[in-house]
Formats: C-alpha cells, sequence, structure tokens
C-alpha cells in the first residue's frame, strides 16, 4: 500500500495522462536544464537568487509528476529522473503558487530554448488540471464564472450593455454634430460584426465611441452583436479547454445568425489570440468567416483611403509594447508598427522588442489575482527601465491586459508615462471630412470626383532618386515617375545611393533594403544622420517584410513610407503623391 | 494581506490596496484612500460619485457600470477621469471602499 493520496489529489493524477498530447509530451521530455531560459524570465530577472523563479524549476514541478505516472523513465529509474507524486492538497496549493503566482504564461522563455521546450502550453494544462479539482485563485473562480454564467468576464447585463451603447452613440452624435453615426446592434449581413473586452463597456467605453468613429467615417458595413460579444476568454488563463470553447462558440454563433462577414476583434492581445487561434480547437468548431485585430482593420482602412488621418495630431513621443499573445504567439508585431507609423510623429521603439519584448507583466490573467500582486509588481522592475529607456510620453499596446498591467507598474515605479491604444490615436488622427455644404449661388459646370484622379505630369519639377538592385524595378518605377513628370535618377547599391543622394539632394528616395555592399537600413541611417540631408522623405520598398526591423530599429526618425513588393504602379504613384504631398 | 496606515486611519487592505471590509469605511478612510490615487482632495464632486459607488455597492454587492455612475451622478465620462485618474475602477471604487472589481483590470 503507497502513501494515502488527497481525493483532488487522486484526481488530478488520473486526469494528467487525459491533458497530454504531443507538443507537451516532447516538452516535458526535451528539457536538459541548459539554463537559457531563466535569463529569458521576467521573473527571475527581478529575483535573482531566488531558483523557484527560474522557468526549468516551475517546470519541473509538472515534470516530476509526468515522469512519475506518465513516462517510463520514472518507473525504472525515478530517482535518476527526478520522478515524484503528489498527494495533499497542500501540494496542490503550491503547485498553485507556481504556475499561477509565478509565471504569466508570456512564452519569452519558449522562444530562446534550444529544445523548443514551450513552458507556458503545459505551464496552462497544470492550470487547467488545478481548476478541474477547484484549486485555483479566487480572481480566476469568480471571473471564470461570471464568464460562464452571464456570458462575459464582468458580469455585464444584456440591457446595461445596450444602454452603454446607445450612451455611445448619443455622445458622438453630439460631439461629431452628425445625427445620423450609429452604433448598429444586430444589424444582418454585415462586413464587419465588432466584438470587444467588458471592461470596455464597464469602465472606460471611449474605445467603443472611437472605434465607431472610425468605423463610420470608413464608411463601413459594421454592427456589434447584442450577445457573444465579449472576445476575451478566461479558458486561456485558466486552462479550461471547456470555457474557452464554449466563450469561443458564443462568439462565433452570433456571428453566424447576423452573417457577418467578417469578426473584428479590438485591441486585446488574449482575446485575439483565444478568439483567432485557439477557441476553434478547444470547442472543436469550424468557423466559416474571417477574423482579424481591429489594428489590421484600421491599417486597411488607411491604406485603401477610406480614412485620412493627420499624423501632426499625435507629437507627443511614443512607444510601443508588443502584447505576448499577439506577438510572440500570433506574430501580429510588424502591422501595429506600420500603422503607429502613420499616426504619430515620433515612435521610439523600446529594446528588445517584437517578439522578444518583456511581458507586462500583467498577463495570463495576473491582474485578476490580487494575492501576487507584490511579487508582480517587484518581476516588473525590468519592464519599467525598458519603458523608462525609451522618454517616451505614451506607451502604446494593442492590449487591454498591457494597458491595466502597464499602468500599475508606471504607477508602482512612478514613471512618466501615460497608456494608451492604437484607436485612440487612430481616432484623434482621424482628419472628419467637411460637411458638404449645398451651392449658394450658382453650380459651376466642372466635373467634381470624390477623389479625383490625379492629373499626368503633377510629379513635374520633383526628383526622385531610385534606389534598387534589381534592373527590372529601377526601370519600371522610373517609367512610372518620369510618365507622370517627375526627373528620375538611378542608383543600384548601396554606395551609388549615398554617392547620388549627395550630390543630387532629390525631393524623394525609394530605397529597396536588400542590396549588395550598403544594405538599404545603412543607407537610410546615413541619410538621417546627415544635417544636409536628415529631412530627405524616403520610401523603402522591400520584398521582405520581415526585414522592417533593419529600418525600425535604428535610432532615427522613421522612413515617410513603406512599400511591400511586389508594387504596382497605382500605388507607387499613390504613396510618392502623398509623401510629396501632391494631389 | 496587509494593513494601510495613514494619519490615524488604519485598516486592512488587499495586495492591490484595496479594503478588505468595505463596512470599517468612512470619510476619513475615504481620504486615506484617496492619497494613493493621486487624488488631493475630495472636493463635493468626488463624493457625489463616491457615495453614489457605496450606495450601489450596498444594494447589489458590486460595483456598477460607468453608463450608470454618468447617468446618475450627472457627470460625464472625461469629468470622472478627470476627478480620479486611474479611472473609475481602480481609482473611484477604491476611494469608496470597495474590493477590486474582478476580471483583468
Amino acid at each position: 500500500m503507497g502513501k494515502p493520496r488527497s481525493h483532488k489529489a487522486e484526481k488530478v493524477l488520473e486526469r494528467l495522462e487525459k491533458k497530454l498530447n504531443r507538443q507537451i509530451v516532447m516538452s516535458l521530455a526535451a528539457c536538459v536544464h541548459c539554463g537559457n531560459c531563466s535569463s529569458s524570465c521576467h521573473y527571475v530577472l527581478a529575483n535573482p537568487d531566488d531558483p523557484t523563479y527560474q522557468p526549468s524549476y516551475k517546470a519541473d514541478q509538472l515534470r516530476k509528476l509526468f515522469k512519475r505516472h506518465v513516462d517510463w523513465t520514472g518507473r525504472v529509474i525515478p530517482w535518476f529522473v527526478k520522478a515524484k507524486s503528489i498527494y495533499t492538497d497542500e501540494e496542490l496549493e503550491e503547485l498553485k503558487d507556481v504556475v499561477f503566482g509565478k509565471c504569466t504564461n508570456c512564452r519569452r522563455c519558449s522562444i530562446n530554448c534550444p529544445m523548443g521546450v514551450d513552458h507556458a502550453t503545459f505551464n496552462r494544462m497544470a492550470r487547467g488540471l488545478l481548476v478541474s479539482v477547484g484549486v485555483m485563485p479566487e480572481g480566476v473562480a469568480v471571473v471564470s464564472k461570471d464568464q460562464w454564467e452571464i456570458g462575459n468576464q464582468m458580469g455585464v447585463l444584456k440591457e446595461d450593455y445596450l444602454d452603454t451603447l446607445e450612451w455611445m452613440e448619443e455622445e458622438l452624435q453630439e460631439e461629431l454634430d452628425i445625427p445620423d453615426i450609429k452604433i448598429p446592434v444586430d444589424k444582418m449581413d454585415c462586413d464587419v460584426v465588432y466584438s470587444i473586452n467588458p471592461r470596455e463597456v464597464k469602465y472606460d467605453p471611449r474605445t467603443i465611441a472611437e472605434a465607431a468613429k472610425i468605423f463610420h467615417f470608413a464608411g463601413e458595413n459594421w454592427t456589434m452583436p447584442s450577445e457573444g460579444w465579449d472576445m476575451t476568454n478566461f479558458g486561456l488563463f485558466s486552462g479550461d479547454d471547456d470555457l474557452g470553447g464554449a466563450v469561443g462558440r458564443r462568439l462565433y454563433e452570433k456571428t453566424e445568425e447576423l452573417r457577418g462577414k467578417k469578426l473584428v476583434i479590438s485591441e486585446c492581445g488574449h482575446g485575439y489570440r483565444s478568439t483567432r487561434c485557439e477557441a476553434p480547437n478547444w470547442g472543436k468548431i469550424d468557423v466559416p468567416f474571417v477574423m482579424e485585430s481591429s489594428v489590421d482593420t484600421m491599417l486597411r482602412y488607411i491604406k485603401e483611403r477610406k480614412i485620412k488621418v493627420d499624423k501632426n495630431k499625435n507629437t507627443e513621443r511614443v512607444t510601443f509594447h508588443d502584447s505576448c499573445n499577439n506577438a510572440r504567439s500570433c506574430g501580429l508585431f510588424e502591422e501595429p508598427r506600420e500603422l503607429l507609423n502613420l499616426v504619430v510623429t515620433d515612435f521610439q521603439e523600446m529594446y528588445p522588442n517584437r517578439t522578444e519584448n518583456y511581458c507586462c507583466t500583467g498577463g495570463g490573467g495576473a491582474m485578476s489575482m490580487s494575492e501576487y500582486t507584490p511579487n508582480r509588481l517587484k518581476s516588473a522592475k525590468i519592464k519599467a527601465e525598458q519603458l523608462k529607456a525609451t522618454g517616451a510620453k505614451y506607451v502604446v499596446t494593442s492590449c487591454h491586459n498591457c494597458v491595466d498591467g502597464l499602468t500599475d507598474l508606471i504607477k508602482h515605479y512612478e514613471l512618466d508615462m501615460k497608456v494608451t491604444q492604437l484607436v485612440n490615436l487612430v481616432a484623434n488622427a482621424l482628419v472628419i471630412p467637411e460637411k458638404v455644404k449645398e451651392p449658394e449661388v450658382e453650380k459651376v459646370e466642372v466635373p467634381v470626383e470624390a477623389e479625383a484622379p490625379a492629373e499626368a505630369g503633377d510629379l513635374a519639377g520633383r526628383k526622385i532618386l531610385v534606389v534598387d538592385d534589381e534592373p527590372d524595378i529601377l526601370t519600371f518605377f522610373s517609367t512610372v515617375l518620369e510618365d507622370n513628370g517627375a526627373t528620375v535618377i538611378q542608383a543600384s547599391d548601396g554606395d551609388e545611393a549615398i554617392e547620388k543622394v549627395r550630390q543630387e539632394k532629390p525631393d524623394l528616395v525609394t530605397l529597396d533594403l536588400n542590396m549588395p555592399g550598403k544594405d538599404g537600413g545603412q543607407v537610410f541611417e546615413f541619410i538621417r544622420k546627415d544635417e544636409e540631408l536628415a529631412e530627405t522623405p524616403v520610401c523603402i520598398v522591400t520584398g521582405r517584410p520581415e526585414l522592417r526591423r533593419l529600418i525600425y530599429d535604428r535610432p532615427v526618425p522613421p522612413p515617410e513610407g513603406y512599400l511591400d513588393k511586389p508594387v504596382d504602379e497605382e500605388t507607387l504613384l499613390r504613396n510618392v503623391r502623398k509623401i510629396l504631398a501632391v494631389g | 494581506m496587509a494593513t494601510f496606515e495613514w494619519e490615524d486611519v488604519k485598516i486592512e487592505v488587499d495586495e492591490d490596496g484595496f479594503m478588505e471590509e468595505p463596512d470599517v469605511w468612512n470619510e476619513k478612510v475615504a481620504l486615506a484612500l484617496a492619497s494613493t490615487e493621486a487624488v488631493d482632495e475630495l472636493t463635493e464632486d468626488h463624493w457625489k460619485v463616491v457615495n453614489y459607488l457605496r450606495d450601489y455597492y450596498k444594494q447589489f454587492g458590486i460595483a456598477p457600470m460607468i453608463r450608470k455612475l454618468c447617468k446618475q451622478s450627472g457627470f460625464t465620462l472625461k469629468e470622472i477621469y478627470d476627478m480620479f485618474p486611474s479611472g473609475p475602477a481602480k481609482g473611484a471604487c477604491k476611494v469608496a471602499g470597495l474590493p477590486k472589481p474582478t476580471g483583468c483590470v
């Protein structure tokens, strides 16, 4: 007879094997304890002398159970593979403090692991095991209950939600003096169904009004659902796949019922990841429509010229914080930068950034677990230093969790900085079209079109340097630009580009990134750092968007334009005209 | 759990600085909590918000929607944010002695 085991411990072990999948088993088996993960984790960096924060230590708390109860090595040589079992409720509580209190599931350690161990994935699994026997922080229990029972994580009732939307609609009508601006609810056959975070409706609905403003001026056919509007998902944090699937299903079913063509998810990292990537798997659901982040939506509106923005309305220095779920888990990190550069004048990158960025420290549901707040704030030291070094007045993030995590640490570390989101900046930069007034005297017989095509030859007198190592591109760009009146100079590598830009002082440079000799990034930095040339507008042209970091990581103001190859005639001209303020 | 002291006020607060026992709240406690929220002075307007939040909480056991707060108190969203820089959830509710709102805030 073995040692007696509590009922909960029994259940946890029973369910362990069922929760395993190939990725988790690989992650549990592959760790070689090299310690690379330690220097990745913000908890370790703030607590260097406490080994219990190390990702490998945290992982071992689950790994020992796996070795003991699943893996064959634990049965044969348990002492060698450190296989151990779990017996009491106290041990479960200890495990809870590790998996909920010492890890935000941000996955920074995973990307630095040479063995590909995905720590956050099995940490989430461990959370799910504990939740299945009722062992979890109180905050997680309360929020999960609300999401199960009321249908959103803050217990917002349907009439209050609808009342708030109506209120925002009235405020917008008043602000803009446009009586027909609407926040449509449950409109059928829309191109966009917009889902939000309950935090927006319960505490700060300004973001809803701002999104509505953008949709309105973009001429979007959009709606908000009366139910199934909460795109956050506590299933991701609690490890409860059933909850995760149920929450996702509500959104998907409502969107289908409304015959919506696209589900747009407001700026929320975990909501985006859960709704777009995870919930279809948790709930085993085929989702027949497209889902996208509102970041993509707003960027598209600007690119397609559905809305006009003026970046001079946002002149204070901003930096961008990548949410772990957006950047590391979903690859959404260039789009927000592209959008940001279109709506602010002074963007300063923080280091490290993109997939290497440090956690906001409020991730993984940490904001709802008060018991761990002191540790959370202590571990935010590295984040605070990272923010401070940018000298920015605003930190922009596309995640509500990050908004709250960052706000908390900014207060704690007394930084002179505010948190904002892209929707706020885009709405602020929006150029509101002047109201069309009825002509009072006489009608002028001139054909006026809303988007009058720019006349050929309107680039006359403009000198443009085209830099590219591909002869076809050089010829194509030159022909198009010359046909429209521009004087074109060509350079086919970096050194020649620098020489020509010095000699000719062009009005605009279109710059390829990947070239022999000095690459486009070096040429760009040279131009920006040269006193005489610094103001020369530069439009980057590249076939490899991942090379953007070559540009945006440089300590100089960002380029005026950015084009992805292949570039067609219309796109080239539109962008050149925009940069030169022609047409 | 921690003890928070300010002048002669001594109360139990959670790790986020919210009151553990909303029943022992009084006006002096509100002043004490306001000192942690970058609210230097509690004006008549502040009290109007705080008292509404308390009444609502006593009745329903949760914090009200911002919509209800604005409607009932007559303040705009912007005015609420001006009065309580951390916002209604973390600022106003804390001063009013409500426990920390649930969810990721």
